[in-house]
């Protein structure tokens, strides 16, 4: 039998024949990769996470223009720019003033499908329009006029040719919105019908652009967009894009902290685990010295158990940990998370190096002992 | 006997019982550590929030409608009604007054340069300082409630002689006019005028770009308007809605005597907007929902996530001890052997075993208490530069669950213990 061969047997029998002690020592190797490979994993993940969260905020780049409005395929152009896995939400506005019983509100034609993407917080009674002829009320429009849900109002446009008779719009009013700010005293309609009251005029006044990307990111899409095209203007939102960099990095911060110091005491917990299961074993070392066997050849066997151990367990805790990342992630954040390949190699490796020298320790104090001494049991 | 036998072991045995009570140590710190970080996390990730500005806005009753009617006509900006300003201590004196972390109130007055160009003029509170009924002092104003401006210069100081004259200018202003800091403008306003030097230059992204800020009484001196006041802005530290305070935003006069008393004394938006109301004659305090509503999204999702954390680090830990301790059980199976072989019964010996293991138990979480008290003030400092509150509940909290994971861990290896053939021990099988 070679020796190589030897070694292998030796090794996998000492596993097997003292099985409940392994599967301890196993458990506490599996337990640390776990929390090693899951906490990574969400560290990895909550920037991206959290600052989705963050887009609750609203519109953190908004366009403009210098001449008076921009086109729908300059403002298409201008979106190509930004990456699309990024882009939460676009929203573009045509704002005009109409007359709702006889009294002026300022009326928002835009698309209600971005408008709720930009604008999650707002808080709307009733439904969103889903189609033509539909209309969305701010609260004090609403209260001011006395309209409730599920009447019908009839916009009035003047045209600004002096002899054209007034335009007339009828619209449903399907719900009432509540923001707490300007929103309240305006009226929402889609572009289409705003586009049919006052005649076709294919501009955008403005557009609101949620992305979600770090503060860096954002002034490079501004300056690349500000070189790309003429006649939109980008500016970002300065009270979001600063308050989100600023409350986004402790967030990271909390995170990455929590993660060192549970990881550290973790994998000293492990330690402590191994150096027990391999200090009960002195005399064992002691009769293999007895016979005859170098102190290499003792160090090089247990260490190679307990990286066997280490592999085993590393591998199986990485799955766990990631198990237990996508759980927090579908629960906190309602998303999946993806797997990330590097990272279970990389957590097989620490586990093998924390429990190779949680070993070596107890090893080499018990080669050293004198064989007689641990074999007479003192 | 009993307690020789286990000062005996606590003697001879000290290395193996060190290392218990440091595995135990460790976990007890763990468990410390992120119980208090998980309790105090919602009020420091709420102060980090505060830099949103403000969450709640306070008008007049009847302006808000008014006024932003007129706006849409391009009209002066308010509906002739305004708040007192006498009331604004007032709102450090409602029941959740301790949750008012800062607030401003806000004149507009129209005023035209010495060129003639009109620009909104605005009367605000920089610095001002508050000595309150209660005895506490507030320094309260813009300089926390817009902290997202980038400003070139200073702010206004309301501490020093002249602040009366001092005055911060938009970047659109100061890029129009040609006008930077150092200079003087001269502001005439409806009913007086009057020179101000400009102290800094700040770009908000926004319309206030187009504004002039300057002290409350200055903007109310150049409009005529003394004492009256257009808005107040707070900023509140608030809990995150429910489905009681959804229902009592709509109508408070829709709850039940104990869903009222719960409701008003939670620190929902919805109740300090009602409270605020109440000492602020003829006003609405109207929650800011971009802010109001993604501060309690934002606080929901950290809080979720830390208690998840914690679960993951608790368990691991309390798996880390039992492990350890059964491992060290199993390893005296040769001496409970011995004593088994010599007539010991199973209960003495178990319980001789189990109080060796309190013992390290008792040592090491004494040990982890102070270490995690420790390791939270470092992830307190260090991230929200402030110390973390340590709640007296966390003490049992803990001591309750080391002792129950050491327990639990010992279960099997006392089983085991039982099921051990002194000969086949001896023997060394």
């Amino acid at each position: 039998m070679s020796k190589k061969k030897m070694f292998v047997r030796m090794i996998t029998a000492s596993l097997v024949r003292r099985k409940s002690r392994m599967i301890v020592a196993l458990l506490a190797i599996a337990i640390g990769a776990t929390i090693l490979s899951g906490l990574v994993t969400i560290y990895n993940d909550v920037p991206k996470q959290m600052g989705a969260q963050f887009r609750n905020y609203g519109a953190n780049m908004i366009f403009t223009s210098s001449e008076g409005g921009f086109s729908p395929e300059e403002f298409q152009e201008a979106l190509n720019i930004l990456p699309g896995d990024s882009l939460v939400g676009a929203t573009p506005y045509r704002y005009e003033t109409v007359r709702i019983h006889e009294q002026p509100i300022q009326v928002a034609g835009t698309d209600m499908t971005g408008l709720q993407k930009t604008s999650p917080y707002w808080s709307v009674e009733g439904e969103w329009p889903s189609q033509s002829g539909q209309i969305l009320l701010g609260e004090q429009v609403a209260k001011d006029l006395s309209i409730s849900i599920g009447e019908t109002t009839t916009l009035t446009y003047r045209p600004e040719d002096e002899d054209a008779l007034d335009e007339t719009f009828d619209a449903v009013v399907t719900g009432i919105v509540n923001t707490g700010g300007k929103e309240e005293s305006y009226a929402y309609i889609s572009y289409e019908d705003l586009s049919l009251l006052t005649g076709a005029d294919d501009t955008y006044d403005l557009a609101e652009i949620s992305v979600s990307a770090s503060a860096d990111e954002l002034q490079s899409y501004v300056d690349q967009i500000k070189n790309g095209t003429t006649a939109i203007t980008p500016s970002l939102v300065k009270r979001v894009t600063a308050s989100e960099a600023t409350v986004l990095s402790k967030l990271q911060a909390l995170v990455l902290l929590v993660t060192v110091i549970v990881l550290a005491l973790t994998m000293i917990c492990v330690a402590t685990t191994m150096a027990a299961v391999v200090s009960e074993r002195r005399r064992e070392i002691g009769l293999r010295k007895a016979i005859g066997a170098s102190d290499a050849s003792l160090i090089a066997e247990f260490m190679g158990e307990g990286m066997l151990l280490g592999a085993v367990g590393g591998l199986f805790g990485s799955f766990l940990g990631f198990a237990f990342a996508q759980f927090v992630s579908v629960n906190v954040f309602s998303s999946q998370i993806s797997l990330q390949p590097l990272l279970i190699p990389v957590t097989v490796a620490v586990s093998i190096i924390v429990t190779g020298a949680a070993c070596l320790i107890p090893i080499r104090s018990a080669t050293k002992v004198d064989p007689a001494l641990v074999l007479k049991g003192e | 006997m009993f307690f020789r036998m286990i000062r005996g072991t606590f003697v001879r045995q000290w290395k193996k019982m060190l290392m218990i009570a440091l595995t135990i140590a460790l976990g007890a710190s763990l468990a410390t550590a992120m119980i208090s970080v998980v309790l105090d996390v919602g009020d420091k990730v709420n102060q980090e929030l505060k830099t949103y500005g403000a969450n709640i806005t306070v008008l007049p009753k009847q302006s808000s409608v008014v006024s932003d009617l007129y706006d849409v006509e391009g009209g002066s900006a308010s509906g002739g009604a305004y708040l007192n300003e006498d009331e604004l201590g007032n709102i450090k004196t409602i029941f959740w007054a301790f949750n008012i972390v800062d607030y401003a109130p806000f004149v507009n007055a129209q005023a035209s340069l010495a060129d003639g160009t009109e620009v909104t003029v605005v009367g605000s509170w920089f610095n001002h300082h508050m000595e309150l009924p209660t005895g506490e002092t507030l320094d309260a104003g813009m300089n926390s409630l817009r902290s997202w401006w980038d400003v070139n210069g200073a702010w206004i100081d309301e501490k020093s002689e002249n602040s009366g004259n001092t005055a911060m200018i938009g970047a659109n202003v100061a890029g129009s006019q040609g006008l930077s800091v150092g200079d003087t403008i001269h502001l005439k306003g409806t009913e007086s005028e009057d020179d101000f030097e400009i102290v800094g230059v700040y770009e908000a992204g926004g319309t206030e770009d187009d504004e002039i800020f300057v002290s409350l009484s200055s903007a109310q001196a150049l409009d005529g308007l003394d004492g009256k006041v257009d808005s107040i802005e707070v900023s509140a530290l608030t809990t995150p809605d429910n489905e009681l305070a959804v229902k009592a935003a709509k109508d408070p006069k829709s709850l039940t005597v104990a869903q009222y008393e719960t409701w008003y004394c939670t620190a929902y938006v919805s109740s300090i907007c009602y409270q605020i109301q109440e000492v602020i004659t003829d006003s609405v305090a109207s929650p800011v929902r971009q802010v109001a509503d993604s501060e309690g999204a934002i606080l929901d999702k950290t809080q979720l996530l830390m208690i998840l954390i914690m679960i993951l680090s608790l368990i691991g830990s309390a798996l880390g001890i039992s492990n350890l301790v059964t491992a060290s059980v199993m390893e005296r199976s040769g001496e409970i052997g011995l004593m088994k072989a010599i007539g010991a019964y199973n209960a003495p010996v178990m319980g001789l075993v189990l109080t060796e293991i309190l013992g390290a138990t008792v040592i090491g979480t004494v040990i982890g208490f102070g270490a995690g008290v420790g390791f939270a003030q470092i992830i307190g400092q260090s991230v929200f530069s402030s110390s973390i509150a340590i709640r007296t509940m966390v003490i049992p909290m803990v001591a309750v669950l080391m002792v129950i994971v050491t327990l639990a861990g010992s279960i099997p290896a006392i089983r085991m213990l039982q099921k051990l053939e002194p000969a086949e021990v001896l023997h060394g099988r």
